[in-house]
């Protein structure tokens, strides 16, 4: 009992230890936002603002409708590509992982083809498609777009998750009568779920993160995602860095709560654990 | 023996099927577009023929003969800078990854809350964690050399991006501190997997520690672990926003990625061809790597 | 079961959220930003749209952009002009987007510099018979308006670098100010002098995108070099290298841009600056108590003209289209001169015109007076539908001689083959 309770306390204190050097740049992230420009270029610069002030917060909240727009234009856009990326590679991955065909390489190499490009440059194709089809300034454009990033990412992980299931349960779920479609709905995907949490949270956060295609797309600045607020303080003659700061800061927040919301279900999804002996 | 070839007849027409619809998705919207960037690089598309396309033809390789034959060749630069990168990158997210996720497979109190905390890393737009360290690395005024100094490590402040030797240890460090959330994740998914009875039956065996590690937790998370790889590899070899924002690629072509390179000949020099040629470049090496993924997973498949 | 749940809510609240903004967008779809094929789109009351981009991003420029926008619009019925803010760092990629899917505003406010390029890419319209009389623009922003003797669009807005400096530091120092007498080596002494306790004497910025080569041309120029003969300005190497290695011009110069220098400079780093009008406002807002004054760049020697300095500013530039009235005519209502000056006052900028230019409010205030004088020996960079590769190399050769990477001379030479390989 005692050597388990030590561990846990080593545990503890290398855990913190790890933390405070892992989100020191964050913290600074945080001071810098609270400082005047002036005391930013200081050298040395302090490490707890002297002038502690709240202005360049308070810069983004007074332009808060513009704020809340930025919001609401990259949740839809996330969420879009979140569905999109998910709803098609779980079966894609299963697919990869469970049966053999005879064109199997060739679409998992394929899959990760398509990632092998940098998205600056897929930029024009996309960018001429998507007026073709009348769908610039058009949530579906940038969703369609991110969906590409999440896509083939989600493949490959779950497919790896769906080969570590072992097939002893394909085979159970064969005796027990259930045709392929039915294993798949209602057993692989239940096991699988952590896998296909990690996936979509990831699908969403690229998606989220993500400014090109969002800024591209759209030139209605309006119907731009949050993250292309970040040239209102990246400017041609100077970058504002407190306010900078403060865009990152007010741009992930909303972010953190639904990862913290999230994480109580990939935590119980992680313990459940994938294998029922 | 029946039940087998039950499945695989079935399993041919079915796997297909499952597969299909992202399959025609990726090919639609990526596929197309990186057939078109091919196409375009052997052509001579540039700022003067861009309007007349009857002055837009075909001229092979000679795009890829200049990029790789100028004097002082940037594109060559650019590969060997892009290689240096990538592997000094994945290097350190991996290990220092799969180290915080058996940490975190433990439970001690304050597991959770640490491991989601490290995850913010990775929630922060790339352009605001490159602008972020880019203000750390200031000679004078980044937090990082005034800890260095106040700490005695260092007498004098160091260059950093300002100097193309420490340029790219800059960006490399800014990298890794991105990318060791997404190792830790995936990995510590993996773990999971592995059942306790496992490790209990190897604990009453008296197996160590390390032991444990290497005979029992890598080779049951292998796939994992070349998945995390390749790619890690694929997206760290194409970053383009943390190393635009900080360097732009230099100084003096010090940081010059190939991505970067690309950009700068398609959107800065208005030398669309040689800027597809460049992308290509990427793309061939990526697509080495890809084959290679495929020979190792192959050997998995029969499990 | 909550996961499906929740799964189900974001499913539906995306689904009606994007049918929302596809009927929004179903509704503007036959206004801004539509095919350049279709003639000026309709907006209601049977006035014409005239869309208008820019990259006007401080709150100055905004308003100014604003008041052009509503004058032009209440001095006339026949268009409505309206603007398009794309961010400066993304601009030309989205107008050479703009351009291969057909997908174009009427009219374009863009960096002087680039123009060139584009009217080679066949994004603008000649409009040589506009009406316009040229004779009365400054000859520099002119040219790059200009392709083989054709028009394409005026200049809008012009400004250059000049050298600000900081009375107090001099002061303290016993130093002389400068002024436009001052030559390379007694610039180069001053700033000596003035170096130290953490204060460089001089700073710019030489980072390795245009605005570097913005900044560092001038000195290629003032020492008898241009942007095809570089080999000519050898000396400017010299100076920029010399300076850096006695530490009188900072070293992180080259990961400086125009805004890092002056943060610094209004921080009290730097004795002397090169900057241009723009952070007039700016150091009025941030650092009012500060006591500076702005003189022309220093000369090569005693008996050499006042230095050369480099132009920078925007054009407006008219998309090639099948109906292009609407953009002439806005045109046509910026070229008076009384309207140029009032917008170039609330800009920070000066206007194109020769003889706009010569308003008291620029020529009474010895700040800006100093900048004018500036302007009077200033180019443009080019212009050259292939600027961005001459900045590039410049660039390049200027980093290397700043970074001590390679000796002046061969610095030069190394950028004058890179230049003579540009076709």
């Amino acid at each position: 009992m005692k050597r388990e309770r030590r561990q846990k306390i080593i545990f503890f204190v290398v855990g913190l230890v790890i933390f405070i050097i892992f989100l020191f740049p964050l913290y600074w992230m945080l001071v810098t936002a609270l400082k005047t420009q002036v005391e930013i270029f200081e050298v040395p610069t302090p490490l707890w603002p002297r002038n502690l002030t709240l202005e360049a917060f308070q810069k983004q909240l007074s332009a808060s409708s513009d704020t809340l727009r930025g919001f609401k234009n990259s949740l839809i856009i996330s969420v879009g590509a979140m569905l999109i990326a998910t709803v098609l590679s779980i079966p894609a991955a299963y697919g990869l992982a469970r049966f053999r065909f005879k064109m199997k390489k060739a679409f998992i190499l394929t899959f990760l083809i398509t990632q092998m490009l940098p998205s600056t440059l897929v930029l024009t194709s996309l960018y001429i498609a998507f007026s073709g089809m009348q769908l610039l300034n058009n949530y579906f454009a940038p969703i369609l777009a991110d969906a590409t990033i999440g896509l083939p990412f989600s493949v490959i992980i779950l497919r790896s998750y769906f080969v570590s299931i072992p097939k002893e349960l394909d085979e159970a779920a064969e005796i027990d009568g259930c045709g392929p479609l039915n294993s798949f709905f209602r057993i692989m995907l239940p096991i699988a779920r952590p896998g296909v949490v990690v996936a979509a949270v990831f699908s969403f956060v690229y998606a989220w993160g993500d400014l090109i295609y969002g800024l591209t797309f759209m030139t209605d600045p309006t119907m731009r995602p949050i993250t292309s607020s970040i040239y209102n303080y990246v400017q041609q003659y100077q970058t504002l860095w407190n306010s900078t700061m403060a865009f990152g800061i007010i741009a992930i927040f909303p972010v953190i709560l639904i990862f913290i919301f999230m994480q109580k279900y990939i935590v119980s999804g992680l313990t459940n654990g994938a294998i029922k002996a | 023996m029946k039940k087998k070839t039950k499945k695989l007849r079935s399993g041919t027409y079915l796997g297909f099927a499952f597969t299909l619809p992202a399959l025609v998705y990726m090919v639609i919207f990526i596929g197309i577009p990186i057939i078109q960037n091919i196409l375009l690089s052997f052509k001579n598309v540039n700022v003067y023929t861009f309007a007349d396309a009857s002055q837009q033809k075909f001229i092979g390789f000679q795009n890829y003969a200049e990029l790789f034959g100028a004097p002082d060749s940037i594109l060559t630069k650019s590969i060997g800078n892009t290689l240096i990168f990538t592997v000094a990158s994945i290097f350190f997210q991996f290990i220092i990854g799969f180290a915080l996720a058996l940490l975190f497979n433990k439970k001690f109190p304050g597991c959770n809350f640490f491991r989601g905390a490290i995850m913010v890393s990775w929630l922060l737009p790339v352009t605001v964690a490159g602008l972020l360290f880019k203000f750390i690395f200031a000679r004078s005024g980044g937090i990082a050399n005034q800890m260095l100094m106040a700490l005695h490590f260092i007498s004098q402040p160091l260059e950093w991006l300002l100097h193309p030797d420490s340029a790219m240890v800059a960006i490399v460090i800014a990298n890794i501190w991105i990318g060791i959330p997404f190792n830790m994740m995936l990995i510590l998914t993996g773990l999971t997997t592995v059942p306790e009875d496992i490790y209990e039956s190897a604990n009453l065996d008296g197996a160590s520690w390390f032991q444990k590690l290497f005979y029992i937790t890598i080779p049951m998370i292998k796939p994992a672990i070349i998945s995390v790889l390749t790619l890690g590899f694929v997206y760290t070899f194409k970053v383009f926003d943390l190393v635009w924002v900080m360097t732009k690629g230099g100084p003096v072509n010090s940081t010059e990625l190939v991505s970067t390179y690309a950009y700068r000949l398609s959107f800065e020099q208005f030398l669309f061809s040689k800027g597809a040629a460049a992308a290509n470049v990427l793309f061939a090496i990526l697509l080495c790597v890809g084959i290679f993924y495929l020979k190792t997973i192959n050997s998995d498949e029969e499990m | 079961m909550k996961k499906n749940i929740l799964a189900a809510l974001l499913c539906g609240a995306v689904m009606v959220a994007s049918f929302a903004g596809c009927a929004q967008k179903t509704a503007g779809q036959s206004s801004a930003g539509s095919s350049g094929k279709a003639a000026v789109s309709e907006a209601g009351g049977g006035s014409k749209n005239v869309v208008i981009w820019d990259y006007f991003e401080t709150d100055a420029q905004k308003e100014m952009m604003q008041k052009l926008i509503s004058g032009f619009n209440s001095s006339q019925k026949e268009y409505k002009a309206s603007h398009v803010y794309v961010p400066f760092a993304d601009y030309q990629k989205q107008l050479t987007l703009a351009k291969a899917s057909n997908q174009l505003p009427d009219l374009v406010i863009l960096d002087g510099c680039s123009m060139a390029s584009f009217i080679s890419m066949g994004l603008f319209q000649d409009v040589s018979d506009a009406g316009i009389k040229w004779d009365d623009y400054i000859e520099g922003p002119m040219k790059s308006t200009m392709m083989d003797g054709k028009h394409y669009g005026i200049p809008f807005a012009t400004n250059c670098t000049a050298l600000l400096y900081n009375k107090d530091l001099f002061d303290k120092a016993s130093v002389k100010y400068p002024d436009e007498n001052t030559t390379w080596d007694e610039f180069h002494a001053m700033a000596k002098k003035l170096t130290k306790n953490g204060v460089y004497g001089f700073g710019n910025a030489a980072t390795n995108t245009d605005e570097g080569t913005f900044q560092c041309l001038q000195w290629i120029y003032t020492a008898g070099g241009s942007y095809t003969n570089v080999k000519a300005g050898a000396d400017a190497f010299k100076l920029m290298q010399d300076m850096i290695k006695d530490g009188s011009w900072a070293k992180e110069a080259v990961n400086w841009t125009q805004s890092d220098v002056n943060n610094n400079f209004m921080a009290g780093n730097l004795a002397m600056e090169q900057n241009g009008p723009w952070q007039i406002p700016v150091i009025k807002k941030s650092a009012p108590q500060l006591k500076y004054g702005v003189t022309v760049l220093p000369k090569r020697n005693k008996d050499a003209k006042q230095a050369t300095s480099i132009l920078g500013g925007e054009n407006i530039g008219v998309i090639k289209k099948d109906n292009s009235d609407g953009a002439v005519a806005f045109m046509k209502y910026y070229d008076k001169t009384d309207v140029m000056v009032e917008a170039m006052k609330a800009y920070g900028s000066f206007p194109p015109k020769t003889e706009a230019a010569k308003d008291s409010y620029w020529t009474g205030d010895p700040i800006q007076a100093a900048f004018i004088k500036q302007l009077s020996t200033s180019i443009p960079r080019g212009p050259s539908p292939q600027w961005p590769q001459y900045s590039t190399a410049i660039q390049n050769g200027v980093q290397q001689a700043m970074t001590g990477a390679k000796t002046p001379q061969q610095a030069a030479e190394d950028t004058q083959k890179a230049v003579d390989a540009i076709k």
